[in-house]
């Protein structure tokens, strides 16, 4: 019963699909944070998971194939993995361009654990992965398994 | 003003929290008062609570929530691909939901979208009663 409830907590999946408005990015950053706290992350490494999620939220509509932007955001045991689709042909690359900041560079590739460009072969769309690793904060096992063992 | 968000998420307790703090994202973004968006907030809740409880009795099952605001109006629409809204003798709840989800309201349809998913449509006016346009008080 604990591995199970444990793994409900942890893995989680949410697919957020937005237009070019303003309401794009808090959203996603609320989301984000939520599925993050409820896997445990530790706060230093779910602050980074939002300044990645502001860096590719507000440019990502401006680089998108159709106006909008999906976000799929899955949360792991020890992994946030965050999808940015479907971005236009050589949108994923622009839109990590645009994250750059002058004097600092890319403000993505420092912070996650993997940034990667997927072209979907059907329709030629590209979707920007970037994966960040993160240990939990807390233990995982509930004080209440604990003490009925 | 005009917006779209769609959101799908499993349809489970925990994620109703994340479908709320969407929400207030959107009335922080818009200027939603905040008895509105405690409104909007507590309808949705409780449309959500009702996919999470009755929807997928025997498996996970999506939750799909989309918002569309036009103007001074927000539509709301809860979905899910479960066995509809039909009376439950066994329900663990009250049976509150709906009625107060039409309270809160200024209009709810339920029913079927065009690809059969069971659809609770709720709409919002984002002005106040006294008919001044809902904007930030803070």
């Amino acid at each position: 019963m604990s591995g199970e409830s444990a793994r409900s907590s942890h893995e989680n999946k949410a697919v957020l699909r937005v237009d070019a408005g303003p309401v794009g990015p808090p959203v996603l950053a609320r989301v984000v944070a939520m599925m993050l706290a409820r896997a445990e992350c530790p706060v230093d490494r779910l602050d980074d998971a939002l300044i990645v999620c502001d860096a590719v939220s507000a440019d990502a509509p401006a680089h998108s194939a159709d106006g909008h932007v999906q976000f799929t955001i899955a949360t792991h045991p020890r992994r946030l993995e965050l999808r940015v689709g479907q971005l236009a042909y050589d949108g994923a690359k622009r839109l990590l361009a645009d994250a750059e900041l002058p004097g600092l560079g890319s403000v993505i590739e420092p912070i996650a654990d993997s940034v990667r460009i997927e072209t979907s072969p059907r329709d030629g769309f590209e979707e920007l992965v970037i994966e960040l690793g993160f240990e939990p904060a807390l233990a995982t096992e509930p004080q209440g398994d604990a003490q009925t063992s | 003003m005009t917006a779209e968000i769609d959101l799908e998420l499993p349809a489970r307790a925990e994620n109703i929290a994340i479908v709320r703090h969407a929400f207030g994202a959107l009335g922080e973004v818009y200027g939603i008062s905040e008895q509105r968006l405690s409104d909007i907030r507590l309808a949705v809740t409780e449309a959500c609570t009702n996919v999470v409880v009755h929807a997928y009795p025997d498996e996970e099952g999506p939750l799909e929530v989309e918002a569309k605001l036009a103007g001074e109006e927000l539509t709301i629409f809860i979905r899910d691909r479960g066995k509809g809204i039909v009376p439950r003798p066994d329900s663990p709840g009250l049976g509150l939901g709906l009625p107060l989800i039409a309270s809160l309201a200024d209009n709810v349809k339920l029913g079927h979208d065009d690809d059969g998913r069971t659809e609770v449509q709720m709409g919002f006016s984002l002005r106040d009663r006294d008919d001044e346009l809902v904007g930030a008080t803070r």
